[in-house]
């Protein structure tokens, strides 16, 4: 909403703030003033009389137009088209002129041979408008007046009003807000005389509403003699100044109030209003009709329609239609003043894809009671644009649904309960008043309650709350003391942000860097990744990019790696925690919350490309084991108990050779391993990436640590290098020394794995080192030579492990 | 003369010339393993020590004990002598060490691990989350999917209102939506639970936008309290210790009166600019963050609506209670310095590494 603050100080005789102050006022009550910008026409500017014009000798196209100072005459080259004829009054930029909308200054040039000193300004070259065509004909003024005479130079504010308050979408509104805020008395600055006239009986127009839920009121009144033409300056200029195009002066009028009452009204060319019969009503299948847009509607049932004895004459509360406009040719006007139900207005602005001044407003609620001020102000207002006009007295008003203003009970006691500020009863009733509310009963003086009816301007004012609101409001809500409540203890609900935290801190602390990944993605991503086929699919997605809920962490770290290589990053390590989505199976035992929402899954993923970190040789690139490492390691960072990992190759995604399942006391939590070939290319990776996929929240069961008590007796060490066959895994012969070495083995490493050499081929020699010790002496060298001798035999009967030589 | 004295004398004589001798000797051996040589040479099992006293049965036995005890005197004097040299030789081999061309300390240090970093949303999550923490607030856990019940409808967004446009909404075909707020959470907590309780709802929040100042996935956290006599006054109050926990004592708090449908009054929140503050006067000076208004405009809040309370089944004459939420992009942006909220999500290695 753009205002004006010349209009506002029109409106508010007491005014006195500057325009900064009232900016700053309207913020702090909430009426966010986001800018503020100078209209007006550069000081220098003057009012010129046209006295002779001839063509230019050299250049077609181009006149010489002598005119009137009043100071001297001089000749000025001029290419608009529409200089007038002598007699007529335009404006002259005189030498040296800055003109800061084109960031021009007028300088001497020479055109054509002919010296021109000053420029015959057009509108949008004062920055009076966006567009212009032609230079400005005036309607009023003298000769050497300054224009900012004419035109007077404003202050216009661009007001981002919150969707409660209609009321601040006029310049009414905004006054009456502003005077309670300085606290000045205010009521409505216009007042119509119509004695004598003739009234809107007159036209003798019938109004039908059919739909009174839709329409509870209708209200129309009219003038005749009209005579279609261009507004006065001062008319145009306050439009142009408010982002609205000066049309005609009738169309002029009904922007001009409703910018200044917020009520929308429209303009019929009652000649036009078949049967001078207006019937409000929902659209039917025949109907049909072409808005002013020149757009053919296609109408629903629940469009609600203005209509004329023939058929719809205007889309209600959003758009009139092009058959009944005002045209030049128009004499007889019908101006109409309703109040539609907000809501419904919205769903056909909607449905229609319009957002229509009128339409924002009308879903906004706009006050349903001042078609009295409306009409009265739009039919004089008539009579002042268009000399000659018969305004008509009244206005003809058809209620549908009853509207009624809401009566309040305010109560004292609960002011300070809710703000914890002790507001006196008389400053709350006072500020309400001011607000244009009625106190309809309270025992004067030191009252406890009163009841408050609220004004029709104000829909937002429903409740007790909504009248402390605007009392704090009023009163600056920033002078509320600060007060440290006494907070009671609560338990958290639900344990993923804990979870969640825990799993960062591990990753990060293993060298991964967090990505934030959207938890939308495409069919296709997770068909790639043979990830679960999405189940949550979005109704109304940004993007095909963005239209399914994930099922698989991968898709967006995949993006972001994708990403990295881009800006030729080689290598990545990098994770991200959240959700997947998946529908709950209408079959499953999960289906027991009622609401059926998907079920959403905490997950952990990670990614491991390019090369492992190396210092000062080549660097390596990564392999599964790294990826086995993130895999245990986040498992006993976050869990504290170690991770199972069994080789398991259903995993689609995954490289059968490299994949495994990541186990926790049995429970399945992950998976690990390189990604499969086919998903490398169907992304188009071009490198090796290892992945590692895990649920949080088993992981957030961690174990309590149980301290144990430090061993007595000193340990008694053995190294052991066995050859064995690539058939048999490092891990299965590592648990075959640990079960042959019995409960004397305190713990089995692998440390060294040797090939090449004397080792045959396809063998690897590993080295272990087995600590054995007891709990209840020193063990002797014969002893464990005894248990030693018998893990060799063993390891080599069950694995073919023969001691390396 | 007998034989046996000769021998004595004889012994007495090699034994003072090895007495004589080996200081010499030791000194000559240049390294730990020549002087242990050397030492070996003279007291070994077969060294020249024992080859003296060899002949000690050739020598009276009256006499035998005198010899004995010039020998022990003599072992005594060499291993001294050999445990001197062993430290002069350590001692200087130890000052050559220490005194070798220096480590070249400029070659780049061997870092254990690369350094892992959150995500700078992540960081002012958990440091959010924290703060709350301190204050007595739990962290109540919801779905990102919710119905359009909590999301809206009982938080007073009327159907067919413009209030649901500063929102708009992803549906999912099951008649759904991604919650546009983490306001859902207040719903969730007060339709099954009882006050008082004081909760936070960190959480990722979804709306129909996308450009350079939107993303249609973002973080906002939500705190609110319920309580008997909760009033406006204390959620300044929290709001003011929020401030200053977050940018330091006495950030100035800012309410202006604003509009969310589930409180009243509501009021958005203005923090002093932590980056412009003159220390000495605590004046904020103005600077391109706060777009020299010595201001932050970073949070909305309110009063809980009564309507919010009744369709949650609380009695609005007994509890009241506050909301207030923010934006944990807006947050990260201002304490970061970051240009732009794209970046945050494009996940760039070197964005990420500068957290």
């Amino acid at each position: 909403m753009l205002a004006s603050y010349n209009w506002l100080k029109e409106l508010c005789p007491g005014l006195t703030l500057s325009a900064s102050e009232v900016a700053d006022k309207l913020t702090g009550a909430g009426i966010e003033v986001e800018g503020q910008k100078p209209y007006g026409a550069p000081d220098e500017c003057i009012v010129v009389k046209v006295v002779a014009m001839r063509p230019h000798p050299t250049k077609s196209g181009l006149r010489l137009v002598t005119v009137d100072t009043g100071a001297a005459q001089q000749e000025i080259v001029c290419g608009a088209p529409n200089v007038p004829e002598p007699g007529g009054l335009v404006v002259l930029a005189p030498l040296g002129t800055h003109l800061p909308a084109k960031n021009m200054t007028i300088g001497k040039r020479d055109i054509g041979g002919i010296p021109s000193e000053g420029m015959l300004c057009s509108d949008s070259e004062l920055g009076l408008s966006e567009e212009s065509d032609g230079i400005i004909i005036l309607d009023q003024g003298k000769r050497g007046q300054r224009v900012t005479e004419v035109v007077p130079n404003d202050v216009i504010f661009e007001i981002g009003l919150t969707p409660n308050r209609p009321d601040g979408l006029g310049h009414i509104g905004l006054a009456r807000e502003l005077a309670a805020l300085v606290g000045i008395h205010w009521k409505p600055p216009f007042v119509v005389e119509t004695e004598g006239r003739d009234t809107i009986e007159l036209l003798g127009v019938k109004v039908t509403i059919e739909d009174g839920v839709r329409c509870p009121i209708y209200a129309a009144a009219g003038a005749i003699n009209v005579k279609i033409g261009p507004s006065p300056a001062w008319a145009r200029y306050r439009l142009e100044s408010l982002g609205v195009r000066a049309i005609s002066n009738v169309v002029d009028v009904t922007n001009l109030v409703m910018l200044e009452t917020g009520h929308p009204m429209h303009a019929f060319d009652y000649d036009h209003v078949q049967d001078a019969h207006i019937i409000v009503r929902r659209a039917r299948e025949t109907d049909a009709m072409k808005t002013l847009d020149g757009v053919t509607r296609e109408l629903s049932e629940d469009d609600l329609l203005i209509c004329d004895g023939r058929g719809p004459v205007a889309l209600a509360g959003v758009m009139g239609g092009a058959d009944s406009e005002i045209g030049d040719d128009t004499t007889r006007v019908l101006f109409e003043c309703a109040y539609f139900d907000a809501r419904g207005v919205r769903r056909t602005a909607r449905r229609h894809g319009l957002h229509t001044e009128s339409s924002h407003r009308f879903e906004r609620g706009v006050d349903w009671d001042d078609h009295a001020y409306v009409l009265a102000r739009a039919v004089d207002l008539t009579s002042r644009l268009s000399p000659g006009t018969k305004p008509l007295a009244g206005h003809i008003v058809v209620h549908g649904e009853p509207l009624s203003r809401k009566v309040i009970r305010l109560r004292h006691a609960k002011i300070r309960g809710l703000l914890g500020v002790d507001v006196p009863m008389a400053e709350a009733l006072a500020t309400l008043t001011r607000l244009g509310c009625v106190v309809t009963s309270s025992s004067a003086g030191n009252a406890t309650e009163a009841d408050v009816e609220a004004p029709s301007h104000r829909p937002d004012l429903l409740r007790e709350v909504d009248l402390i609101e605007e009392v704090i409001r009023v009163r600056g809500i920033d002078t509320v003391p600060a007060e440290l409540p006494a907070v009671r203890p609560t338990r958290d609900v639900g344990g993923r942000e804990a979870a969640f935290s825990r799993v960062r801190e591990a990753a990060v602390s293993l060298g991964l860097s967090e990505a934030v990944t959207f938890a939308f993605t495409t069919k296709e991503s997770l068909t790639k990744l043979h990830a679960p086929a999405p189940s949550v699919t979005l109704k109304n997605p940004l993007s095909e990019l963005q239209a399914v809920m994930r099922t698989s962490m991968l898709a967006g770290l995949i993006d972001a790696f994708g990403n990295a290589r881009r800006h030729g990053e080689r290598s990545a390590r990098l994770f991200t925690v959240g959700n997947t989505y998946e529908a709950r199976n209408n079959s499953s035992e999960l289906r027991e919350a009622a609401d059926n929402l998907p079920v959403e899954t905490a997950r952990f993923a990670a990614l491991l490309a390019g090369d492992a970190p190396a210092y000062l040789k080549k660097p390596r690139p990564v392999d599964v084991w790294d990826a086995l490492g993130i895999a245990e390691e986040m498992v006993l960072r976050v869990t504290g108990t170690r991770a199972d990992l069994r080789r398991d190759t259903s995993f689609a995604h995954l490289h059968p050779r490299g994949s495994a399942a990541i186990y926790v006391h049995d429970t399945l939590v992950g998976r690990v391993g390189p990604l499969h070939p086919d998903v490398l290319e169907a992304f188009d990776l071009g490198t090796d990436v290892m992945v590692v996929e895990l649920d949080v929240m088993p992981l957030a069961r961690a174990q309590a640590v149980r301290c144990v008590p430090l061993p007595r007796f000193p340990r008694n060490t053995r190294d052991i290098a066995l050859v064995v066959s690539d058939d048999v895994p490092a891990g299965l012969v590592l648990s075959g020394v640990k079960k042959a070495a019995g409960d004397l083995c305190e713990e089995v490493s692998l440390f060294d794995r040797f090939t090449g050499d004397s080792i045959p081929k396809d063998h690897a020699s590993l080295a272990f080192r087995v600590v054995y010790r007891s709990k209840d002496k020193t063990l002797t060298d014969a002893e464990v030579d005894a248990v030693h001798t018998r893990v060799i035999s063993e390891v080599n009967a069950a694995y073919g492990a023969k001691l390396r030589a | 003369m007998s034989e046996a004295d000769d021998k004595k004398a004889e012994i007495d004589r090699a034994l003072s010339a090895l007495c004589e001798s080996f200081p010499a000797r030791f000194l000559g051996a240049e390294t730990e393993q020549a002087l242990r040589d050397e030492n070996a040479k003279i007291l070994g099992k077969k060294g020249e020590l024992s080859a003296i006293l060899k002949e000690l049965g050739r020598v009276a036995p009256e006499a035998r004990k005198a010899i004995g005890e010039a020998a022990n005197a003599v072992k005594a004097k060499v291993e001294a002598g050999f445990e001197a040299r062993l430290r002069e030789l350590a001692m200087r081999k130890r000052d050559a060490e220490l005194n070798a061309r220096p480590f070249d300390l400029t070659l780049p240090a061997r870092v254990p691990l690369p350094r892992g970093h959150r995500h700078p949303i992540s960081i002012v999550r958990e440091e959010l989350v924290q703060i709350f923490r301190s204050m007595g607030f739990a962290v109540f856990d919801g779905p990102d999917i919710d119905t359009e019940e909590n999301n809206f409808g009982k938080l007073g967004y009327p159907p067919d209102h413009p209030a649901t446009d500063m929102q708009d909404t992803f549906y999912t075909d099951k008649g759904h939506l991604l919650r546009s707020h983490t306001s859902n959470i207040q719903i969730r907590a007060m339709s099954t639970m009882k006050p008082p309780f004081a909760f936070i709802a960190p959480g990722t929040v979804f709306r129909r936008d996308d450009d350079m100042t939107h993303s249609p996935m973002f973080h906002q956290l939500e705190a609110f309290l319920v309580d008997e006599h909760v009033t406006l006054a204390h959620l300044r109050g929290v709001l003011s210790e929020f401030a200053a926990r977050l940018f330091g004592d006495g950030t100035p708090v800012r309410l202006r009166p604003s509009y969310f449908p589930f409180v009243e009054p509501g009021a958005e929140v203005d923090l002093g600019c932590p980056f412009c503050k003159d220390e000495k006067t605590g004046k904020r000076l103005g600077c391109g963050v706060c777009k020299h208004t010595g201001f932050i405009e970073i949070m909305g809040c309110g009063m809980i609506h009564p309507t919010v309370f009744e369709a949650c089944g609380i009695d609005p004459e007994k509890y009241s209670g506050f909301a207030l939420g923010l934006g944990l992009e807006r947050t990260a942006m201002v304490r970061y310095g970051i240009p732009n909220l794209r970046m945050m999500f494009e996940n760039d290695p070197r964005f990420l590494s500068q957290f």
